[in-house]
């Protein structure tokens, strides 16, 4: 327990990388498992939040008011809260607080997106005699691709950033791993586990720039 | 390494945690916590400040570095703040420093910087350029431009920028009582420890309190030290883009980021 003997524990052991091999694999499944389902399911919500401020615009105020109150609460006491409730060490201790950090940025961007067709584009679509479903899916949507994968890029790495500190609740990936280092005063899995979490922040957010380069080639010509 | 908890039963109430004179005083009572992290919390703030505003206005003035500018700030941007604080500790214990401060302390900083700059840059960029050729035109000299024009204009917006940044800062320090350190996310270590509701809650009362008082702390700086100009400006100008209240990006140059418009900015 003392500082010395921490201080002198290796920071990386590489036999502890292939004795725990199958911990670490597991670690890397649950961080990924976590951001994609709370990444979907902040998506699918702001989605709907999202549709209904575009239909009633006096309740776009309101919804990013909520969102922005939800995205402020800090992580670890959305985490410790949920925690100490008879929610207790489920998967929505960890899920409800990751959805809602997706929430303000994932909304914000949808909106942005939605009113950044220009009317006359709209009214265009309507002369030409577009249904408005099939304005919403051939004009509107395409227009608002690029704000919703900038969205859902800068969510995914925030929540990969934050399932991370869910390890503090023992159910976040390679969160946990940092927690049992810190624990145990054992620096292989705190190193093993802090680095692949960046390292995923980073591959994801350039997944993500090259995804949003596929779906969108006209933002390319348009701009060279 | 875990250093010494506060425990109490697990029947008290908010109510009785709060006004128990014990729960203030002491090592790990409130009062000691709240020192802890507001030191913590300033020393960030002040480092990022004079770190980000004076490199970014000086960048920013003379149009230099803007495509590396735009690809520091989307990677700092990318970086998980409690990962690279906790990839910090054995660094820190291995060279004598301890588990605190200076893990949590640089992954503060790293978390801050990339706002600040971001904010800073913009802001002086989007200055109106007549403004700034009338100032050449009278004889200023580029450093007088930088600091009697273009810095007022764009005061508005940078203040912004370091008031969501500090609350930020705030609201993320208590990841450092994870991380083998203290102040007010203590409780919310203990709390979780102890399966105790009112210290996790108790805690996150305190946190929440801590970040809308520094909020409001950096709204009545920026009214004190606002030039008497600048705040006369507003009444007769209609608000610009670069002016919103909101988080602007780098625009055509952030190669690495989104296409258009405005993004909502990382936190934690």
């Amino acid at each position: 327990m003392s500082m010395l003997l921490a201080a002198r524990n290796p920071i990386l052991r590489w036999s502890y990388f292939l004795e725990q091999w199958d911990r670490i694999q597991g670690a890397i499944f649950q961080h990924l498992q976590l951001t994609l389902m709370s990444v979907l399911l902040g998506f699918i919500i702001s989605a709907g939040l999202a549709a209904i401020g575009l239909r009633y615009r006096w309740s776009i105020g309101p919804i990013t008011l909520f969102a922005a109150f939800v995205y402020t609460i800090p992580s670890v006491a959305f985490f410790g809260v949920l925690r100490t409730t008879p929610l207790g060490l489920s998967v929505y201790t960890v899920l409800i607080p990751l959805t809602g950090f997706t929430l303000l940025i994932l909304v914000t961007n949808i909106l942005d997106g939605f009113r950044a067709v220009p009317a006359s584009v709209k009214e265009a679509a309507d002369a030409m005699g577009m249904t408005p479903m099939r304005r919403l899916f051939t004009v509107e949507v395409p227009v608002a691709v690029p704000y919703m994968i900038n969205g859902l890029r800068i969510a995914t790495v925030t929540i990969v950033g934050l399932v991370a500190v869910a390890g503090i609740v023992g159910y976040g990936g390679l969160g946990n791993l940092i927690m049992e280092g810190i624990r145990r005063q054992f620096w292989s899995p705190l190193t093993i586990g802090a680095s692949l979490s960046i390292l995923l922040a980073i591959l994801l957010d350039l997944l993500y720039f090259l995804l949003g380069r596929w779906l969108t080639p006209w933002a390319r010509t348009a701009r060279s | 390494m875990m250093l010494a908890q506060r425990a109490i039963p697990r029947d008290t109430t908010l109510g009785e945690w709060f006004t128990d004179p014990q729960s203030w005083t002491g090592s790990a009572g409130i009062l000691a916590s709240l020192g802890d992290t507001v030191v913590l919390c300033l020393a960030v703030i002040l480092t990022s400040s004079l770190l980000a505003v004076p490199t970014a206005a000086y960048l920013a003035h003379h149009r230099l570095a803007q495509v590396t500018s735009a690809w520091l700030v989307n990677i700092g941007r990318a970086l998980p703040t409690f990962a690279v604080a906790a990839l910090l500790v054995p660094v820190s214990l291995r060279g004598g420093y301890g588990f605190e401060p200076w893990p949590i302390f640089i992954a503060l900083v790293l978390l801050t910087v990339p706002p600040m700059f971001l904010s800073t840059y913009v802001a002086v960029r989007e200055v109106d350029p007549a403004a700034v050729d009338a100032a050449r035109a009278m004889g200023f000299t580029e450093r007088a431009v930088l600091r009697s024009v273009e810095l007022p204009l764009a005061s508005t917006v940078i203040f912004t920028g370091l008031r969501v940044a500090g609350v930020q800062v705030v609201a993320t320090e208590p990841i450092r009582a994870f991380l083998g350190g203290d102040g007010l996310g203590r409780y919310i270590r203990d709390g979780i420890g102890q399966n105790n509701a009112t210290l996790t809650i108790g805690g996150t009362i305190l946190i929440a309190a801590l970040a809308g008082i520094t909020g409001l702390v950096f709204s009545a700086t920026e009214r004190l030290i606002k030039p008497y100009g600048v705040r006369r400006l507003r009444a007769h100008r209609k608000p610009r883009s670069g002016d919103a209240d909101e988080e602007p990006d780098l625009g055509d140059t952030d190669e690495f980021a989104s296409h258009h418009g405005a993004a909502v900015g990382r936190m934690r």
